[in-house]
């Protein structure tokens, strides 16, 4: 089996439709270049998680969880919890995924999403710590990719986010042994900020946001940025072999800068149903 | 006697009696049951169910719109939204005398290609063989493609191609039916839109009696706007 | 030992002996997949999708005969109490195993020969019964994906708890009980398509147990049927042309 059939082949007509229709500022599905598709985040949906969010940004749908528990630190983090996030590519999600150890595209998903979310310090993880050195606050946020038409960057995230912000911990108490015993309280867990993901995808030298499968089949290059509350970029990731001039690259951040800024309007409205 | 029909679902029973299986029903003694969602029809002839799900199966004659997925250095391979692959040899497209040290198969399709072909030659033991000798066949050039599931393609062209008919004079479109599932839409910008819509329309609403009249509103709604 | 049955004949989630959990069933919720459904058993939270008849990769392991069913089931890391490493564990895999012998007699593997079937079940959350929970669904996404089958399959577990024969395990009925019999059977064909077994039950109680079993999955079966309809038919008009 050669590589081609891992991937989407797109229809030679349906590329030059897209090129033809991106040249009058116009999407195959009727949206404008900076649409997005429409967003819909349900929180709460999986009782036995601390915290949970589905996902849907048109046909693609995720689902995170999250897990909260006992870890032991890194050694050269000795006082900082943990947080893990980890995106699974199911074989559910499409005819082209496989099950097995992820491939290089799951990983390079996961890290980014990871990233995004470490870098803007959503949760501070100093205030994770029960005993320095020895006991932490694990975090394991996990994303499950139940269906894929395209934007995987952008939904893991946001699930990954609306998750983590309606997330409740816990408690723990430190005996003088050092024993730790989990009271039945439970409280919510603290965050700092919302970080938004926008992924950018270029073609024929346009850019889109948001973009389908198809669109992606087509893509030259795409650029995820992620942006705190406060408009600064906290993690970036060029990936696809085509490239993007120095205008390009700005004109990318100022982009997402804007969409970034609605999208977390959206998410806040999510978190908030869930915090009541 | 009239043809009596039902919907079934997988298992159920369908009938008792002295009949003849068709298709999409399986026989236990005298009793008739579906093997797939659809539409149970017990008439003259047997039984059979007319299913609603399902993937293509190919039979020898049929028109399929595929595209081309890879090639080797003696045929095309091509997705024909099917179990298999089929293959559309070079010498079917080149001439008996062809080399593949003369002739590049890239230079007649690439991959991405669409091209619209007639299953030659395929059962249970071999993959689907295409050929593009005849009229119309070949590359296609422009259009919307639209997939469906294959089981509503005879939905889709209707009583004597009434269906097709109704939709293609509505929307000043041409539509190029594969039987495996996918359409193609040729004509202006919103004759494709609205085209798309009734096929869209046939696809989710197959089983509904009233669905020609529901379409033909559809169709005529759509041109007071 | 934990009480599990009240005075009143009543369980801890205040079911009776012979009740089973909530139950929902919803067909064709994903885009992508051939075939899919999803199931809300008690707290079992599963989504199914089927892929296929399609190619055999690689070709040397396609049965000239027949098509090849492959099952997966897999559970999400957030679906249990503590998390759940995403790598299959021993269980997982056995599951899957189970789950596909108990779907295979239902099924017409013959009319695709060459090719293979692929079903993935994803536990998005777990409960007692969620092999179960599953084989159910995955029957409903098979007939979604339009697989010819011979009959449905539909399954649900009996138990022992506080020395009483009860229906439908949850949880901590199937942790602290004494026994746990998971059944498939073809509810129009009559056949077991599969029976598992732990704990202990006297033949008396295997017996009552079983029968019992049986008539709870055929009435899981009407809520699989009903599911199918309602995508299918529609919820209002079934008509005839």
């Amino acid at each position: 089996m050669s590589a081609v059939k891992k991937s989407v082949v797109v229809e030679r007509l349906r590329k030059a439709q897209i090129v033809e229709f991106l040249s009058k500022e116009k999407r195959l599905d009727g949206r404008g270049l900076l649409d997005f598709r429409p967003i819909k985040i349900e929180t709460g949906i999986i009782e036995k998680a601390n915290g949970s969010a589905r996902v849907r940004i048109g046909n693609t749908q995720v689902i995170a969880g999250v897990k909260i528990e006992i870890g032991e630190p890194f050694p050269d983090t000795p006082e900082m919890g943990l947080l893990v996030v980890n995106v699974e590519v199911l074989p559910l999600s499409s005819a082209y995924a496989e099950p097995g150890p992820p491939d290089e595209e799951a990983i390079e998903l996961a890290r980014v999403v990871d990233r995004g979310i470490r870098e803007s310090k959503m949760v501070d993880l100093s205030k994770l710590v029960l005993i320095p050195g020895k006991k932490v606050h694990a975090i394991f946020v996990d994303v499950d990719i139940l269906d894929t038409d395209g934007n995987l960057f952008d939904a893991a995230s946001y699930a990954t986010v609306a998750s983590i912000a309606t997330s409740t911990m816990p408690k723990f108490s430190v005996g003088q042994n050092g024993q730790i015993k989990q009271e039945d309280e439970a409280v919510p867990l603290q965050i700092n900020c919302i970080p938004v993901s926008i992924t950018l995808a270029k073609i024929d030298g346009e850019f889109i946001v948001d973009p389908t499968s198809e669109e992606e089949g087509v893509m030259d290059a795409r650029i995820t940025l992620t942006f705190d509350d406060d408009g600064n970029i906290r993690a970036g990731q060029k990936g696809q072999p085509g490239t993007l001039d120095f205008n390009q690259v700005k004109l990318a951040v100022n982009i997402a800068k804007d969409r970034a800024k609605e999208i977390r309007e959206i998410i806040k409205e999510s978190i908030k149903d869930a915090k009541g | 006697m009239t043809i009596s029909r039902k919907y079934v679902t997988p298992g159920e029973l369908i009938v008792e009696g002295d009949y003849k299986p068709i298709n999409n029903v399986i026989r236990v003694d005298d009793k008739f049951y579906a093997t797939k969602i659809g539409l149970a029809e017990i008439g003259r002839g047997g039984i059979r169910v007319i299913p609603l799900s399902g993937p293509y199966i190919p039979r020898v004659d049929d028109l399929v719109i595929g595209k081309i997925v890879d090639y080797s250095a003696f045929s095309w391979e091509v997705d024909i939204n099917s179990c298999f692959f089929a293959y559309l040899p070079a010498q079917s497209v080149f001439g008996r005398d062809f080399s593949p040290d003369r002739e590049s198969l890239l230079k007649k399709f690439s991959i991405g290609d669409l091209i619209y072909a007639k299953v030659v030659a395929y059962d249970r033991t071999r993959d689907p063989l295409l050929s593009i000798s005849g009229p119309n066949l070949g590359r296609i050039p422009k259009g919307e493609i639209v997939k469906i599931n294959s089981a509503k393609i005879p939905r889709l062209i209707g009583k004597k191609g009434s269906m097709i008919k109704t939709i293609e004079s509505a929307t000043h479109c041409k539509l190029i039916i594969g039987q495996n599932g996918i359409i193609l839409i040729i004509g202006p910008h919103d004759g494709i839109l609205l085209a798309t819509q009734a096929i869209r329309m046939v696809e989710s609403e197959a089983h509904l009696a009233s669905l020609t009249k529901k379409v033909q509103n559809l169709l005529s709604e759509s041109k007071e706007v | 030992m934990i009480e599990l049955i009240d005075e009143k004949g009543l369980r801890r989630d205040g079911r009776r002996v012979d009740e089973i959990r909530p139950l929902k069933i919803e067909v064709g919720v994903l885009k992508n997949a051939d075939g899919s459904s999803y199931i809300e058993f008690g707290k079992n939270k599963i989504v199914v999708a089927v892929y296929g008849p399609k190619e055999v990769h690689p070709k040397h392991l396609a049965l000239p005969d027949r098509s090849i069913l492959r099952c997966r089931y897999h559970m999400a890391p957030f679906s249990t109490d503590t998390r759940k490493h995403p790598q299959p564990s021993r269980r997982e895999i056995e599951i899957s195993k189970v789950i596909s012998e108990a779907l295979e007699p239902a099924l017409i593997l013959e009319d695709y020969p060459r090719t293979v079937i692929n079903v993935y079940l994803e536990v998005l959350q777990a409960d007692g019964g969620s092999r179960c929970a599953g084989i159910t669904a995955s029957t409903v996404a098979l007939a979604d994906a339009g697989i010819p089958m011979r009959d449905m399959v539909v399954a649900c577990a009996v138990g022992k708890i506080s020395g009483q024969v009860v229906l439908d395990l949850n949880d901590t009925e199937d942790k602290e009980g004494e026994a746990d019999m998971p059944v498939a059977i073809m509810p129009n064909l009559n056949q077991t398509t599969l029976l598992q077994l732990d704990g202990i039950l006297t033949p008396e109680e295997f017996e009552k147990g079983f029968e019992m079993a049986v008539n709870a999955c055929r009435h899981i079966y009407e809520v699989q049927r009903k599911a199918l309809i309602d995508k299918y038919f529609g919820k209002n008009e079934v008509g005839e042309e």
